[in-house]
Protein backbone atom coordinates (compact mmCIF):
# COMPACT_ATOMS: atom_id res chain seq x y z
CA UNK A 1 0.00 0.00 0.00
CA UNK A 2 2.51 2.50 1.28
CA UNK A 3 4.92 1.62 -1.53
CA UNK A 4 2.26 1.99 -4.14
CA UNK A 5 1.35 5.39 -2.78
CA UNK A 6 5.00 6.43 -2.79
CA UNK A 7 5.38 5.39 -6.41
CA UNK A 8 2.27 7.32 -7.39
CA UNK A 9 3.58 10.45 -5.75
CA UNK A 10 6.97 10.09 -7.42
CA UNK A 11 5.26 9.65 -10.75
CA UNK A 12 3.25 12.81 -10.23
CA UNK A 13 6.47 14.61 -9.40
CA UNK A 14 7.98 13.23 -12.60
CA UNK A 15 11.01 11.87 -10.73
CA UNK A 16 12.47 8.34 -10.73
CA UNK A 17 13.98 7.77 -7.33
CA UNK A 18 16.73 5.47 -8.63
CA UNK A 19 18.12 8.28 -10.79
CA UNK A 20 19.65 9.56 -7.56
CA UNK A 21 23.04 8.03 -6.78
CA UNK A 22 23.36 9.68 -3.37
CA UNK A 23 26.25 12.00 -4.12
CA UNK A 24 24.95 14.62 -1.69
CA UNK A 25 25.50 17.66 -3.87
CA UNK A 26 21.91 18.70 -3.26
CA UNK A 27 22.32 18.77 0.52
CA UNK A 28 25.65 20.54 0.20
CA UNK A 29 24.09 23.53 -1.56
CA UNK A 30 20.74 23.64 0.20
CA UNK A 31 20.42 26.91 2.15
CA UNK A 32 18.00 25.37 4.67
CA UNK A 33 19.85 22.08 5.26
CA UNK A 34 21.10 23.32 8.66
CA UNK A 35 17.57 23.15 10.08
CA UNK A 36 16.11 20.22 8.14
CA UNK A 37 15.62 16.94 10.01
CA UNK A 38 15.89 15.10 6.68
CA UNK A 39 18.29 16.65 4.18
CA UNK A 40 17.47 16.70 0.46
CA UNK A 41 19.63 13.66 -0.21
CA UNK A 42 17.84 11.91 2.66
CA UNK A 43 14.50 12.63 0.98
CA UNK A 44 15.74 10.76 -2.08
CA UNK A 45 17.15 7.92 0.02
CA UNK A 46 13.83 7.48 1.80
CA UNK A 47 12.07 7.42 -1.56
CA UNK A 48 14.43 4.63 -2.65
CA UNK A 49 13.93 2.45 0.41
CA UNK A 50 10.20 3.03 0.64
CA UNK A 51 10.14 5.23 3.74
CA UNK A 52 7.23 7.43 2.72
CA UNK A 53 6.32 8.10 6.38
CA UNK A 54 9.70 9.54 7.17
CA UNK A 55 9.36 12.07 4.34
CA UNK A 56 5.80 13.04 5.18
CA UNK A 57 6.68 13.61 8.83
CA UNK A 58 9.86 15.55 8.15
CA UNK A 59 10.10 19.32 8.63
CA UNK A 60 11.94 19.42 5.29
CA UNK A 61 8.81 19.64 3.17
CA UNK A 62 7.76 22.78 5.10
CA UNK A 63 11.18 24.45 5.36
CA UNK A 64 12.29 24.07 1.73
CA UNK A 65 12.27 27.57 0.20
CA UNK A 66 11.83 26.27 -3.35
CA UNK A 67 15.09 27.95 -4.42
CA UNK A 68 15.94 25.12 -6.87
CA UNK A 69 19.64 25.12 -6.02
CA UNK A 70 19.54 21.34 -5.51
CA UNK A 71 17.89 20.63 -8.86
CA UNK A 72 20.22 23.04 -10.64
CA UNK A 73 23.29 21.26 -9.33
CA UNK A 74 22.20 17.63 -9.38
CA UNK A 75 24.43 15.68 -11.79
CA UNK A 76 21.50 13.39 -12.56
CA UNK A 77 18.82 16.03 -13.06
CA UNK A 78 16.74 14.93 -10.09
CA UNK A 79 14.00 17.50 -9.50
CA UNK A 80 13.89 17.42 -5.70
CA UNK A 81 11.65 20.50 -5.35
CA UNK A 82 9.02 18.67 -7.41
CA UNK A 83 9.21 15.70 -5.03
CA UNK A 84 8.98 17.99 -2.01
CA UNK A 85 5.95 19.76 -3.45
CA UNK A 86 4.07 16.50 -4.02
CA UNK A 87 4.98 15.30 -0.53
CA UNK A 88 3.73 18.55 0.95
CA UNK A 89 0.34 18.17 -0.72
CA UNK A 90 0.16 14.59 0.49
CA UNK A 91 1.15 15.49 4.05
CA UNK A 92 -1.42 18.29 4.05
CA UNK A 93 -4.11 15.87 2.87
CA UNK A 94 -3.23 13.65 5.84
CA UNK A 95 -3.48 16.58 8.24
CA UNK A 96 0.25 16.69 8.88
CA UNK A 97 0.75 20.36 7.99
CA UNK A 98 3.34 22.03 10.21
CA UNK A 99 1.46 24.40 12.49
CA UNK A 100 3.20 27.69 11.66
CA UNK A 101 3.01 27.01 7.92
CA UNK A 102 -0.68 26.30 8.26
CA UNK A 103 -1.36 29.58 10.05
CA UNK A 104 0.59 31.55 7.46
CA UNK A 105 -1.18 29.87 4.56
CA UNK A 106 -4.58 30.46 6.10
CA UNK A 107 -3.88 34.11 6.78
CA UNK A 108 -2.59 34.45 3.22
CA UNK A 109 -5.70 32.89 1.75
CA UNK A 110 -7.94 35.15 3.84
CA UNK A 111 -5.94 38.13 2.56
CA UNK A 112 -6.38 37.11 -1.06
CA UNK A 113 -10.09 36.57 -0.57
CA UNK A 114 -10.51 39.99 1.04
CA UNK A 115 -8.35 42.07 -1.26
CA UNK A 116 -7.25 39.97 -4.23
CA UNK A 117 -3.82 41.17 -3.21
CA UNK A 118 -1.44 40.37 -0.45
CA UNK A 119 -1.21 43.00 2.25
CA UNK A 120 2.30 42.32 3.59
CA UNK A 121 2.12 43.91 7.02
CA UNK A 122 -1.45 42.76 7.62
CA UNK A 123 -0.24 39.26 6.78
CA UNK A 124 2.68 39.55 9.22
CA UNK A 125 0.50 41.15 11.91
CA UNK A 126 -2.27 38.55 11.75
CA UNK A 127 0.28 35.77 11.61
CA UNK A 128 1.99 37.11 14.73
CA UNK A 129 -1.30 37.37 16.60
CA UNK A 130 -2.32 33.83 15.76
CA UNK A 131 1.06 32.35 16.65
CA UNK A 132 1.51 34.49 19.78
CA UNK A 133 4.64 36.21 18.53
CA UNK A 134 3.42 39.80 18.75
CA UNK A 135 6.82 41.43 18.33
CA UNK A 136 8.30 39.50 15.41
CA UNK A 137 9.44 42.04 12.80
CA UNK A 138 7.40 44.81 14.38
CA UNK A 139 10.46 46.92 15.31
CA UNK A 140 10.28 48.37 11.80
CA UNK A 141 6.69 49.56 12.12
CA UNK A 142 7.44 53.17 13.20
CA UNK A 143 9.83 53.50 10.26
CA UNK A 144 7.21 52.18 7.88
CA UNK A 145 4.55 54.54 9.18
CA UNK A 146 6.82 57.54 9.04
CA UNK A 147 7.72 56.88 5.42
CA UNK A 148 4.17 56.02 4.41
CA UNK A 149 5.15 52.53 3.32
CA UNK A 150 1.93 51.03 4.57
CA UNK A 151 -1.27 51.57 2.78
CA UNK A 152 -4.08 50.81 5.14
CA UNK A 153 -5.87 48.87 2.49
CA UNK A 154 -4.49 47.76 -0.85
CA UNK A 155 -6.23 48.77 -4.04
CA UNK A 156 -8.96 46.24 -4.52
CA UNK A 157 -9.35 44.30 -7.71
CA UNK A 158 -12.66 45.27 -9.17
CA UNK A 159 -13.74 41.75 -9.33
CA UNK A 160 -13.32 40.17 -5.94
CA UNK A 161 -16.14 37.76 -6.63
CA UNK A 162 -14.06 36.44 -9.49
CA UNK A 163 -11.13 35.78 -7.14
CA UNK A 164 -13.45 34.12 -4.65
CA UNK A 165 -14.79 31.86 -7.41
CA UNK A 166 -11.25 31.09 -8.56
CA UNK A 167 -10.23 30.02 -5.05
CA UNK A 168 -13.37 27.85 -4.80
CA UNK A 169 -12.70 26.20 -8.13
CA UNK A 170 -9.06 25.61 -7.20
CA UNK A 171 -10.27 23.73 -4.12
CA UNK A 172 -11.90 21.13 -6.31
CA UNK A 173 -8.57 19.89 -7.62
CA UNK A 174 -6.54 17.52 -5.57
CA UNK A 175 -4.26 18.90 -2.94
CA UNK A 176 -5.87 21.91 -1.33
CA UNK A 177 -5.55 21.82 2.47
CA UNK B 1 8.81 52.63 -28.50
CA UNK B 2 8.92 49.51 -26.36
CA UNK B 3 5.78 48.76 -24.42
CA UNK B 4 4.83 46.04 -21.96
CA UNK B 5 1.82 44.83 -20.01
CA UNK B 6 3.00 45.61 -16.51
CA UNK B 7 2.49 43.49 -13.39
CA UNK B 8 3.61 45.63 -10.42
CA UNK B 9 3.10 43.02 -7.69
CA UNK B 10 1.90 43.62 -4.14
CA UNK B 11 5.18 44.95 -2.67
CA UNK B 12 5.36 47.77 -5.20
CA UNK B 13 2.14 49.15 -3.78
CA UNK B 14 3.45 49.40 -0.23
CA UNK B 15 6.90 48.76 1.21
CA UNK B 16 8.87 49.10 -2.03
CA UNK B 17 8.15 52.79 -2.52
CA UNK B 18 11.64 53.89 -3.65
CA UNK B 19 11.74 50.95 -6.08
CA UNK B 20 8.41 51.97 -7.57
CA UNK B 21 9.30 55.65 -7.94
CA UNK B 22 12.72 54.86 -9.39
CA UNK B 23 11.27 52.34 -11.86
CA UNK B 24 8.76 54.91 -13.11
CA UNK B 25 11.57 57.45 -13.47
CA UNK B 26 13.92 55.12 -15.35
CA UNK B 27 11.27 53.68 -17.66
CA UNK B 28 10.15 57.24 -18.43
CA UNK B 29 13.71 58.27 -19.34
CA UNK B 30 14.15 55.19 -21.51
CA UNK B 31 10.82 55.65 -23.24
CA UNK B 32 9.59 52.22 -22.17
CA UNK B 33 5.82 52.17 -21.80
CA UNK B 34 4.28 50.24 -18.90
CA UNK B 35 0.60 49.43 -19.26
CA UNK B 36 -0.55 48.21 -15.85
CA UNK B 37 -2.63 45.05 -16.19
CA UNK B 38 -6.14 46.05 -15.36
CA UNK B 39 -7.53 44.35 -12.27
CA UNK B 40 -4.44 42.20 -11.68
CA UNK B 41 -4.36 40.07 -8.54
CA UNK B 42 -1.69 38.65 -6.23
CA UNK B 43 0.56 36.09 -7.96
CA UNK B 44 0.19 33.79 -4.98
CA UNK B 45 3.82 33.74 -3.85
CA UNK B 46 4.54 31.91 -1.78
CA UNK B 47 1.52 30.37 -0.08
CA UNK B 48 -0.50 29.78 -3.24
CA UNK B 49 1.51 26.83 -4.45
CA UNK B 50 2.11 25.60 -0.92
CA UNK B 51 -1.64 25.19 -0.62
CA UNK B 52 -2.26 23.55 -3.97
CA UNK B 53 -0.98 23.14 -7.47
CA UNK B 54 -4.17 24.56 -8.96
CA UNK B 55 -4.12 27.69 -6.83
CA UNK B 56 -0.39 28.16 -7.44
CA UNK B 57 -0.93 28.15 -11.20
CA UNK B 58 -4.31 29.86 -11.43
CA UNK B 59 -3.54 32.98 -9.38
CA UNK B 60 -0.74 34.17 -11.70
CA UNK B 61 -2.49 32.84 -14.82
CA UNK B 62 -5.56 35.01 -14.21
CA UNK B 63 -3.49 38.20 -14.50
CA UNK B 64 -1.65 36.85 -17.55
CA UNK B 65 -4.89 35.91 -19.29
CA UNK B 66 -6.32 39.38 -18.57
CA UNK B 67 -3.18 40.97 -20.01
CA UNK B 68 -3.29 38.89 -23.19
CA UNK B 69 -6.97 39.61 -23.66
CA UNK B 70 -6.61 43.37 -23.28
CA UNK B 71 -3.26 43.81 -25.08
CA UNK B 72 -2.60 40.71 -27.17
CA UNK B 73 0.46 42.31 -28.78
CA UNK B 74 2.32 43.04 -25.53
CA UNK B 75 4.72 40.86 -23.55
CA UNK B 76 4.43 40.96 -19.77
CA UNK B 77 6.94 42.63 -17.47
CA UNK B 78 7.40 42.50 -13.71
CA UNK B 79 10.05 43.84 -11.31
CA UNK B 80 9.63 41.25 -8.54
CA UNK B 81 11.51 37.96 -8.60
CA UNK B 82 8.74 36.07 -6.80
CA UNK B 83 6.05 37.37 -9.15
CA UNK B 84 8.33 36.64 -12.09
CA UNK B 85 8.80 33.05 -10.97
CA UNK B 86 5.07 32.43 -10.46
CA UNK B 87 4.00 34.20 -13.67
CA UNK B 88 6.70 32.59 -15.74
CA UNK B 89 5.95 29.13 -14.35
CA UNK B 90 2.26 29.52 -15.23
CA UNK B 91 3.26 30.56 -18.76
CA UNK B 92 5.72 27.68 -19.07
CA UNK B 93 3.28 25.08 -17.74
CA UNK B 94 0.47 26.29 -19.99
CA UNK B 95 2.80 25.83 -22.94
CA UNK B 96 4.37 22.51 -22.07
CA UNK B 97 1.90 20.54 -19.96
CA UNK B 98 -1.59 19.88 -21.28
CA UNK B 99 -2.91 18.75 -17.94
CA UNK B 100 -1.68 21.95 -16.28
CA UNK B 101 -3.20 24.07 -19.04
CA UNK B 102 -6.52 22.33 -18.56
CA UNK B 103 -6.44 22.93 -14.81
CA UNK B 104 -5.47 26.58 -15.33
CA UNK B 105 -8.22 27.37 -17.82
CA UNK B 106 -10.87 25.57 -15.79
CA UNK B 107 -9.82 27.34 -12.62
CA UNK B 108 -9.57 30.87 -14.02
CA UNK B 109 -12.63 30.25 -16.20
CA UNK B 110 -10.97 32.01 -19.14
CA UNK B 111 -8.88 30.91 -22.08
CA UNK B 112 -5.14 31.39 -21.58
CA UNK B 113 -3.02 30.85 -24.69
CA UNK B 114 0.36 31.75 -23.10
CA UNK B 115 1.19 33.44 -26.38
CA UNK B 116 3.23 36.26 -24.82
CA UNK B 117 6.48 36.10 -22.87
CA UNK B 118 7.00 37.04 -19.23
CA UNK B 119 10.12 39.13 -18.57
CA UNK B 120 11.87 40.65 -15.59
CA UNK B 121 13.72 43.99 -15.51
CA UNK B 122 17.10 42.31 -16.02
CA UNK B 123 15.87 40.81 -19.31
CA UNK B 124 14.70 44.18 -20.59
CA UNK B 125 17.65 46.27 -19.39
CA UNK B 126 19.96 43.77 -21.10
CA UNK B 127 18.42 44.21 -24.56
CA UNK B 128 21.09 45.81 -26.79
CA UNK B 129 19.08 48.92 -27.67
CA UNK B 130 17.89 49.45 -24.09
CA UNK B 131 21.42 49.06 -22.81
CA UNK B 132 22.57 51.68 -25.28
CA UNK B 133 19.76 53.92 -24.08
CA UNK B 134 20.92 53.51 -20.48
CA UNK B 135 24.51 54.39 -21.38
CA UNK B 136 23.30 57.53 -23.19
CA UNK B 137 21.14 58.70 -20.31
CA UNK B 138 23.68 58.32 -17.53
CA UNK B 139 24.35 61.99 -16.80
CA UNK B 140 26.43 61.52 -13.66
CA UNK B 141 28.72 58.68 -12.75
CA UNK B 142 28.65 56.65 -9.57
CA UNK B 143 32.40 56.46 -9.75
CA UNK B 144 33.97 53.50 -8.06
CA UNK B 145 30.89 52.50 -6.07
CA UNK B 146 31.68 48.93 -5.02
CA UNK B 147 28.42 47.12 -5.64
CA UNK B 148 27.50 43.51 -5.00
CA UNK B 149 24.88 42.58 -7.62
CA UNK B 150 22.38 40.25 -5.99
CA UNK B 151 20.13 38.28 -8.37
CA UNK B 152 18.49 35.97 -5.84
CA UNK B 153 17.18 32.55 -6.71
CA UNK B 154 13.99 33.12 -8.63
CA UNK B 155 15.30 35.50 -11.27
CA UNK B 156 17.61 32.71 -12.46
CA UNK B 157 16.20 29.32 -11.40
CA UNK B 158 14.84 26.88 -12.39
CA UNK B 159 16.75 26.98 -15.66
CA UNK B 160 14.09 25.37 -17.83
CA UNK B 161 11.58 28.01 -16.75
CA UNK B 162 13.72 31.17 -16.72
CA UNK B 163 16.04 30.30 -19.59
CA UNK B 164 18.85 32.12 -17.73
CA UNK B 165 22.14 31.25 -19.43
CA UNK B 166 24.26 31.00 -16.26
CA UNK B 167 22.64 30.12 -12.93
CA UNK B 168 25.79 29.94 -10.82
CA UNK B 169 27.42 33.17 -11.92
CA UNK B 170 24.88 35.36 -13.70
CA UNK B 171 26.35 38.58 -15.10
CA UNK B 172 23.54 40.59 -16.72
CA UNK B 173 23.08 42.92 -13.73
CA UNK B 174 26.83 43.42 -13.30
CA UNK B 175 27.03 44.59 -16.90
CA UNK B 176 24.19 47.09 -16.44
CA UNK B 177 25.61 48.39 -13.15
CA UNK B 178 29.00 48.95 -14.81
CA UNK B 179 27.35 51.40 -17.25
CA UNK B 180 26.91 53.84 -14.34
CA UNK B 181 30.59 53.93 -13.40
CA UNK B 182 30.01 51.69 -10.39
CA UNK B 183 32.30 48.69 -9.90
CA UNK B 184 30.55 45.33 -9.50
CA UNK B 185 32.47 43.17 -7.03
CA UNK B 186 33.17 39.49 -7.53
CA UNK B 187 31.36 37.51 -4.84
CA UNK B 188 29.92 34.08 -4.19
CA UNK B 189 26.33 34.69 -3.07
CA UNK B 190 24.87 36.36 -6.17
CA UNK B 191 22.21 33.73 -6.71
CA UNK B 192 21.88 32.22 -3.23
CA UNK B 193 18.41 32.17 -1.70
CA UNK B 194 17.69 34.96 0.84
CA UNK B 195 14.91 32.91 2.45
CA UNK B 196 12.33 35.70 2.23
CA UNK B 197 9.60 33.05 1.87
CA UNK B 198 10.05 31.76 5.41
CA UNK B 199 10.81 34.91 7.38
CA UNK B 200 7.33 34.74 8.92
CA UNK B 201 6.67 31.06 9.45
CA UNK B 202 10.19 29.85 10.26
CA UNK B 203 11.82 33.06 11.37
CA UNK B 204 14.70 31.83 13.48
CA UNK B 205 15.51 28.95 11.12
CA UNK B 206 15.78 31.21 8.09
CA UNK B 207 17.63 34.22 9.55
CA UNK B 208 20.98 32.70 8.62
CA UNK B 209 20.18 33.07 4.91
CA UNK B 210 20.17 36.87 4.62
CA UNK B 211 23.02 37.07 7.14
CA UNK B 212 25.29 34.88 4.99
CA UNK B 213 24.56 36.99 1.93
CA UNK B 214 25.32 40.25 3.76
CA UNK B 215 28.55 38.85 5.15
CA UNK B 216 29.80 37.54 1.82
CA UNK B 217 29.06 40.87 0.11
CA UNK B 218 30.95 42.80 2.78
CA UNK B 219 33.87 40.37 2.93
CA UNK B 220 34.34 40.94 -0.77
CA UNK B 221 34.57 44.68 -0.36
CA UNK B 222 31.05 45.75 -1.32
CA UNK B 223 29.79 49.13 -0.08
CA UNK B 224 26.25 48.37 -1.19
CA UNK B 225 24.07 45.53 -2.44
CA UNK B 226 22.00 46.01 -5.59
CA UNK B 227 18.84 43.92 -5.96
CA UNK B 228 16.30 43.04 -8.63
CA UNK B 229 13.39 42.17 -6.32
CA UNK B 230 11.46 44.12 -3.66
CA UNK B 231 11.13 41.04 -1.42
CA UNK B 232 14.86 40.33 -1.44
CA UNK B 233 15.51 44.01 -0.86
CA UNK B 234 13.19 44.24 2.14
CA UNK B 235 14.52 41.01 3.61
CA UNK B 236 18.17 42.01 3.26
CA UNK B 237 17.46 45.37 4.93
CA UNK B 238 15.17 44.25 7.73
CA UNK B 239 17.50 41.52 8.99
CA UNK B 240 20.45 43.84 9.50
CA UNK B 241 19.80 44.68 13.16
CA UNK B 242 20.20 41.00 14.01
CA UNK B 243 23.14 40.72 11.64
CA UNK B 244 25.00 43.59 13.26
CA UNK B 245 24.38 42.16 16.72
CA UNK B 246 25.49 38.71 15.71
CA UNK B 247 28.58 39.49 13.66
CA UNK B 248 29.72 42.93 14.80
CA UNK B 249 29.84 44.01 11.14
CA UNK B 250 28.49 47.39 9.99
CA UNK B 251 25.22 47.83 8.21
CA UNK B 252 25.30 47.86 4.40
CA UNK B 253 22.88 49.78 2.16
CA UNK B 254 20.64 47.69 -0.09
CA UNK B 255 18.77 49.23 -3.01
CA UNK B 256 17.31 48.17 -6.32
CA UNK B 257 18.91 48.36 -9.75
CA UNK B 258 16.17 50.84 -10.72
CA UNK B 259 17.26 53.18 -7.92
CA UNK B 260 20.90 52.99 -8.94
CA UNK B 261 20.00 53.79 -12.55
CA UNK B 262 17.62 56.59 -11.55
CA UNK B 263 20.35 58.32 -9.51
CA UNK B 264 22.82 58.00 -12.37
CA UNK B 265 20.20 59.41 -14.73
CA UNK B 266 19.85 62.47 -12.53
CA UNK B 267 17.03 61.71 -10.08
CA UNK B 268 17.38 63.43 -6.72
CA UNK B 269 17.22 61.36 -3.52
CA UNK B 270 13.94 63.05 -2.74
CA UNK B 271 12.39 62.31 -6.11
CA UNK B 272 12.71 58.56 -5.55
CA UNK B 273 12.13 58.66 -1.77
CA UNK B 274 15.52 57.20 -0.88
CA UNK B 275 14.88 58.18 2.75
CA UNK B 276 12.28 55.42 2.94
CA UNK B 277 14.96 52.75 3.14
CA UNK B 278 15.29 51.00 6.47
CA UNK B 279 19.08 51.05 6.12
CA UNK B 280 20.13 54.56 4.99
CA UNK B 281 21.34 54.51 1.39
CA UNK B 282 21.58 58.14 0.26
CA UNK B 283 25.05 58.74 1.73
CA UNK B 284 26.86 55.95 -0.12
CA UNK B 285 25.37 57.12 -3.42
CA UNK B 286 26.24 60.76 -2.75
CA UNK B 287 29.79 59.74 -1.91
CA UNK B 288 30.13 57.93 -5.25
CA UNK B 289 28.74 60.93 -7.13
CA UNK B 290 31.38 63.19 -5.57
CA UNK B 291 34.23 60.80 -6.27
CA UNK B 292 36.35 61.69 -9.31
CA UNK B 293 37.77 59.10 -11.66
CA UNK B 294 41.08 57.91 -10.33
S1 LIG C 1 22.50 15.79 -6.12
FE1 LIG C 1 21.09 14.44 -7.27
S2 LIG C 1 22.15 12.46 -7.43
FE2 LIG C 1 23.22 13.65 -5.85
S3 LIG C 1 22.23 13.01 -3.93
FE3 LIG C 1 21.14 14.81 -4.61
S4 LIG C 1 19.43 14.05 -5.85
FE4 LIG C 1 20.88 12.37 -5.60
S1 LIG D 1 14.75 23.82 -3.37
FE1 LIG D 1 14.43 23.25 -1.21
S2 LIG D 1 15.61 21.36 -0.94
FE2 LIG D 1 16.32 22.30 -2.85
S3 LIG D 1 18.12 23.54 -2.25
FE3 LIG D 1 16.33 24.91 -2.18
S4 LIG D 1 15.60 24.81 -0.05
FE4 LIG D 1 16.97 23.05 -0.37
Amino acid sequence: MENERLNQLMERAGVRQYDCYQCGKCSGGCPMAHVMDLKPRGVMRCAQIGSLRRILESNTIWLCTGCHTCAERCPHDVDIPAVIEEMRYEAAAEGLTRRDSKVLNEVFLANIRMFGKNHEMLLAGLYNMLTLKPLQDMASLPHMYKNKLLKLLPKEPKNLTEIEALVKRAEKWRGLK
Amino acid sequence: MRKYSYFPGCSMESTAKPYRLATEYVMGKLGIGLVEIEDWNCCGATSGHTLSEALGLALPARSLALAEKRNPELDILTGCASCYARLRLAMYKARTDERAKYIIEKTIDMPYAAAREVYNFLDVFSLPDVREGIAERVVRKLTGLKAACYYGCLNVRPAEVTGAPDRENPTSMDEIVALTGAEPVDWAFKAECCGAAHQNDAASASRALPHRILRDAQSNGAEAIVTACPMCNLNLEMRQDGYVNRTGMDRIPVFSLSELLAVAMGASAKRIALEAHYVPSAAVLARALRRKDA
